[in-house]
């Protein structure tokens, strides 16, 4: 039950998000599904006072900005899944996303971005997005601010999100070839290690998530099985341990999650 | 090449026929196949969302409460300082330990340990001076909402000294382990043996012996309702409590002594539940808290269990220590297993009772003429155990169905033929044990109907070609014999149960039972008993259960009895009524009572089809011109019965052996799994099984228990679990955490049936709510252990989670 007195906003205007995001700063969540802060603030995990919901600012657009893609804060897992532009430009994103728990009722309101800001290691949209090499567009009282995601990122649930500011969009590199591979207990499991693969026709990179606190990024120069393992148990130093797995699991499978990817990334997806 | 079967798209297979003794004269069979069965009652309320559950009662001005739990393992508590809590705009009540121990009295057990020989304790309804476990209530709050009562909790100051605090049974053992009850000296509850004849002796001159451990560990229900309780107290001083209980009767006659108020001034009304399993036995100190709580606020309030909280109530946790001694065919010739129980803390709850049918239950479908087993319970600083569906028979099934599967391998038998070797013959029944008086079993007959389903060889072919792929196919089998119908004299579990039947002027039927549903239907099963005893229309039958004020005294759901117990007594009250009824017609209508069918609504003479009346016109005739009429001397149409004692046997006999279960239903079960090698994961492939409890009454609800049966197995043997932190706090707390099994991860499970009818229950049925939870578990661990083979190591801990099946490789199989 959530145990304060909540004000619900609604502004329909970034910059009133941002005022309003400053003024109530530390007794102030943001709100666009509400699939993780829903539940956290009903069992007494999340405490504030208000919840500004983006719904009104117009943010659930797929667009091609240049040579990147950008998907909106309030863009949903269904969105992703269904979006054409997606499908060619930036596979991996609706590939993630059809393998995200909790069937319809979750996926039709909770968002990419809101999964990003989240920052819990044992989730597919951090690795992912990381992969990708996504940009992170906030917009605060003095105006908008990029961060890449590697920076945005600062550890397990901690983020680089500042007093009045919110996320409004991330944009992606288009990649068009990519590989993914995810380990998990149960349908029920969040991830314990997921993996992507993208070839950008530069380098070939493997990015860890739910591995570490953060996700990593690995540059493969050499896709041979020894080398791959090399690769990843040197960039694996501080496995993440949660109630679903320990650590050291994590460590023993993040090898073979990086070359499931990267085989995905050269066959092909099964079907 | 062999081709695999296909397996079966529907869900329901056609059942085989029954046996069915003493069909009352044109009656039609005691269940109908091809879709003529009764539908479920309320089926479209439950299905639309309609139905009412405890959540749902809100009487004018309820208030609600939550509850302080202690953050602590173990520790003294040295002051509780509720002042700023009180002192809130919107809190009504604040109550803490001190102060309930002059209005509530030390809580009845569900089930007194020293009736079985075990140390017992008094615990109060919110901890007094020292708390045991994390989550232990230590005080409470009321409210004009939730919200408010929950944010008051943290008002309130607890000054606790912590002490050491021992999570591990075998660390609790210890000679200087902290202990828990320091009048019992140690940490052990009691010891439960079960043995015949001379297992040291026979595993000491055995050919073969094999030595292993199994650990399982801490489990949970997860019902999908959680608990919850609504009082309130009428200005006379009545009290009705709605609680989501399995035990209504217990809980009322308990609340009465709690609370110092006659037991015929407190309702208990059992609300419809949304999943029992155990986890709604009663015993729980917020049963006679919210009814304080209540008292203390002069109005309505309501608490419902969160699901953290939900999760605290443990099981399951043991650890078997086994050896075994087979000759060079695999016949076994002497088994000891030395079980040990983690029970967490006592409580009043009963769940630390399933240390004993974990060890009563062996040696199972298996005639093993030397065996010993010790059950030990032990205390630990976790959240202590409820019920849990299974109750502790599921051990059994493990540890044995490991033995045979470790035995199949030492002797390089298949593992389908050592247990042949093995089975209680069908010739050999009724079949003494210990502690088991087995009724009937055709276990060879259902291990061959499984292996059939199955596909067995076919199975075993694809295992052949995968490995040859380097793919790890397994194939396990689970045998399950489960003891149902439990009777414990000197506590409120017991083997009987009482129906009224009343008939009204209308026609219309009441039944009211002791006996509750957690949800599995047995109100409809009952319904279609007493409407096929008078020919009538199962709509023209109520059934009421779960409220003490309506119903005659009874015991509520456990040990799958509802059925044989509150059934039987059902059939027996309305066999009475008919005998009452055709006397009435043989006055009215000049002829032998004898010689009346009751059918199709009407009551017909056997020897003249034109001579009748229809079963509406009889009833109210008797309630019209009774006693006035000649012959109509019996004007009662209501009659109160229990059904009959069946196969208990409480006194030892000559040998020492007694049987407190009268009914021994049993399933096979047969899993393929596949075990990704490089990360631990296990997908289950295939599963088929056959189940064997007698005869059945609705064919659609027990098919409906064994596939949430093998379900719940499968989550307990690969998923489920409840890991506690070095801070001796659970770490589970949401269903991200504890992770039961989805849809998506269980294939088609086939299923079919035996019948073989129990000679010793009124219709011939054996319990059907439990079967499948052991098997479920042994068929799983078998089949992991199967597919490590060519790996050549073993896993020996349950649930066989990723991290655990990749360790067991890693390791060699030395976890």
């Amino acid at each position: 039950m959530i145990r304060t007195r909540l004000r619900y906003h609604r502004p329909d205007r970034p910059d009133d998000a941002a005022a309003l995001l400053a003024e109530h700063h530390g007794r102030v969540a943001v709100l666009a599904g509400g699939s993780q802060l829903l539940p956290r603030m009903n069992r007494g995990e999340t405490d504030v006072d208000h919840v500004v919901d983006l719904r009104g600012l117009g943010l659930r657009g797929i667009e091609r900005t240049g040579g990147r893609v950008r998907l909106g804060a309030m863009v949903t897992y269904e969105d992703a899944i269904a979006s054409p532009l997606l499908a060619d430009a930036v596979p991996l994103l609706p590939r993630v996303a059809r393998g995200v728990t909790g069937g319809r009722q979750l996926t039709g309101h909770a968002t990419l971005v809101g999964a990003l800001c989240h920052a819990f290691p044992g989730t597919d949209m951090p690795g992912a997005l990381s992969a990708l090499g996504a940009t992170v567009e906030l917009h605060g009282p003095s105006g908008p601010r990029s961060v890449p995601v590697s920076e945005f990122l600062l550890g397990a649930q901690e983020i680089d999100r500042r007093a009045g500011e919110f996320v409004a969009a991330v944009t992606v590199d288009g990649v068009a070839r990519s590989g993914y591979c995810k380990v998990k207990h149960a349908t029920g499991s969040w991830p314990i290690a997921t993996a992507s693969a993208v070839d950008d026709g530069d380098a070939l990179t493997v990015t860890l998530g739910a591995v570490q606190a953060r996700p990593l990024r690995i540059v493969i120069p050499d896709p041979t099985r020894a080398a791959v393992d090399d690769a990843v148990a040197a960039a694996v130093t501080a496995p993440w341990t949660d109630v679903l797995a320990p650590g050291d699991y994590r460590a023993r499978i993040a090898p073979v999650v990086a070359r499931r990817a990267l085989t995905e990334l050269r066959e092909g997806a099964r079907a | 090449m062999t081709t695999t079967p296909t397996p079966p798209h529907s869900l329901r297979t056609a059942p085989e026929p029954d046996t069915v003794p003493d069909p009352p004269p044109g009656a039609p069979a005691l269940h109908e196949t091809d879709g003529h069965q009764p539908l479920r009652r309320d089926g479209d309320l439950l299905l639309t969302g309609r139905a009412q559950f405890v959540d749902d009662i809100a009487p004018r001005g309820l208030l609600h409460a939550a509850i302080l739990r202690s953050p602590h393992p173990h520790a003294v508590i040295r002051g509780v300082d509720a002042s700023r809590a009180r002192a809130r705009e919107e809190v009504e009540v604040v109550l803490t330990g001190a102060d309930a121990v002059d209005l509530a009295t030390p809580l009845p057990h569900f089930f007194e340990p020293s009736i079985v020989g075990c140390r017992t304790t008094e615990f109060r309804c919110l901890a007094v001076d020292r708390v045991r476990w994390v989550g232990e209530p230590v005080a409470a709050v009321v409210a004009s909402s939730l919200a408010e009562a929950e944010a008051a909790l943290a008002d309130i100051v607890v000054d606790y000294e912590p002490l050491p605090a021992v999570l591990d049974a075998d660390e609790a053992l210890r000679d200087d382990a902290p202990v828990l009850f320091e009048e019992w000296g140690d940490n052990r509850l009691g010891l439960f043996p079960f043995a015949e004849g001379d297992a040291a002796g026979k595993i000491a001159a055995a050919p073969h012996v094999v030595r292993d451990e199994l650990r399982v560990g801490r489990q949970h229900v997860a019902p999908m309702e959680t608990r919850g309780y609504v009082a309130q107290w009428e200005p006379g001083g009545r009290l009705t409590l709605w609680a989501s209980t399995q035990n209504p009767h217990p809980l009322r006659t308990n609340l009465a002594t709690t609370l110092g108020v006659p037991e015929d001034r407190v309702r208990v009304v059992a609300t419809r539940m949304g999943g029992g399993f155990g986890h709604k036995f009663n015993g729980y100190g917020e049963e006679p808290l919210v009814c304080l709580l209540s008292r203390l606020a002069d109005a309505p309030v309501k608490w419902i269990e969160t699901r953290k909280d939900c999760l605290l109530v443990g099981a399951r946790e043991f650890t078997h220590r086994f050896e075994v001694g087979f000759d060079d065919d695999g016949v076994v010739l002497g088994l000891a297993d030395r079980i040990v129980g983690n029970i967490g803390c006592l409580a009043p709850w009963g769940g630390w009772s399933m240390t004993f049918p974990a060890g009563m239950t062996f040696p199972g479908p298996y005639r093993i003429a030397d065996y010993a087993i010790e059950s030990v319970p032990v205390v630990t600083n976790k959240a202590p155990w409820n019920g849990f569906r299974g109750y502790g028979k599921e051990q059994a099934a493990m540890a044995l169905e490991r033995i045979m599967d470790l035995i199949a391998e030492h002797r390089g038998i298949d593992p389908a033929e050592v247990r042949r070797r093995n089975f209680i013959p069908p010739e050999a029944f009724p079949f003494w044990t210990a502690a088991k008086h087995l009724d009937s079993g055709e276990y060879a007959a259902a291990l061959d109907k499984a292996l059939a389903l199955a596909g067995y060889d076919a199975l075993r072919a694809r295992q052949e070609a995968a490995r040859a792929q380097g793919r790890h196919l397994g194939v396990g089998i689970g045998f399950e014999l489960t003891p149902e119908g439990g009777d414990f004299a000197g506590s409120f579990v017991r083997g009987f149960d009482t129906s009224t039947v009343r008939v009204h002027p209308s026609g219309a039927v009441s039944v009211l039972t002791g006996v509750t549903s957690p949800g599995t239907g047995n109100e409809t099963s009952i319904a279609h008993l007493v409407a096929r005893e008078f020919g009538i229309a199962v709509e023209a039958v109520g059934v009421t259960q779960g409220d003490t004020d309506a119903c005659p005294y009874g015991f509520g759901n456990f040990t799958s009895r509802s059925l044989a117990t509150g059934g039987a007594a059902a059939v027996l009250a309305a066999r009475e009524l008919r005998e009452r009824m055709a006397d009435a017609a043989s006055a009215l209508l000049d002829a032998d009572a004898a010689a009346f069918d009751f059918r199709d609504g009407a009551v017909v003479s056997r020897t003249d089809p034109e001579t009748s009346l229809t079963f509406a016109e009889l009833a109210e005739t008797i309630y019209r011109r009774g006693l006035a009429a000649p012959g109509l001397d019996q004007p009662l149409l209501e009659v109160t019965r229990i059904d009959l004692p069946h196969n208990f046997h409480h006194v030892p006999d000559e040998q020492g052996r007694f049987s407190a279960y009268p009914s021994f239903p049993y399933s096979a079960h047969v899993a393929l799994v596949e075990v990704d090698a490089e990360t631990g994961v296990v997908e289950l492939l295939e599963y088929s099984a056959i189940d064997d409890c007698g005869v059945v009454v609705s064919p659609t609800f027990v098919a409906g228990q064994l596939y949430g049966a093998i379900a719940q197995g499968i989550g307990g043997a690969l998923w489920e679990e409840v890991p506690y932190g070095e801070d001796g706090a659970p770490e589970a707390e949401t269903f991200k955490h504890y992770l039961t099994p989805r849809a998506p991860d269980l294939p088609t499970i086939r299923l079919q049936h035996q019948h073989t009818p129990s000679p010793f229950t009124l219709l011939g049925t054996k319990g059907a709510g439990e079967s499948g939870v052991g098997g479920a578990m042994a068929a799983l661990l078998n089949a992991v252990n199967d597919g490590l083979r060519p790996l050549g190591v073993h896993a020996h801990r349950v649930p066989l989670t990723p991290p655990v099946v990749l360790d067991a490789i890693v390791s060699g199989g030395a976890s």
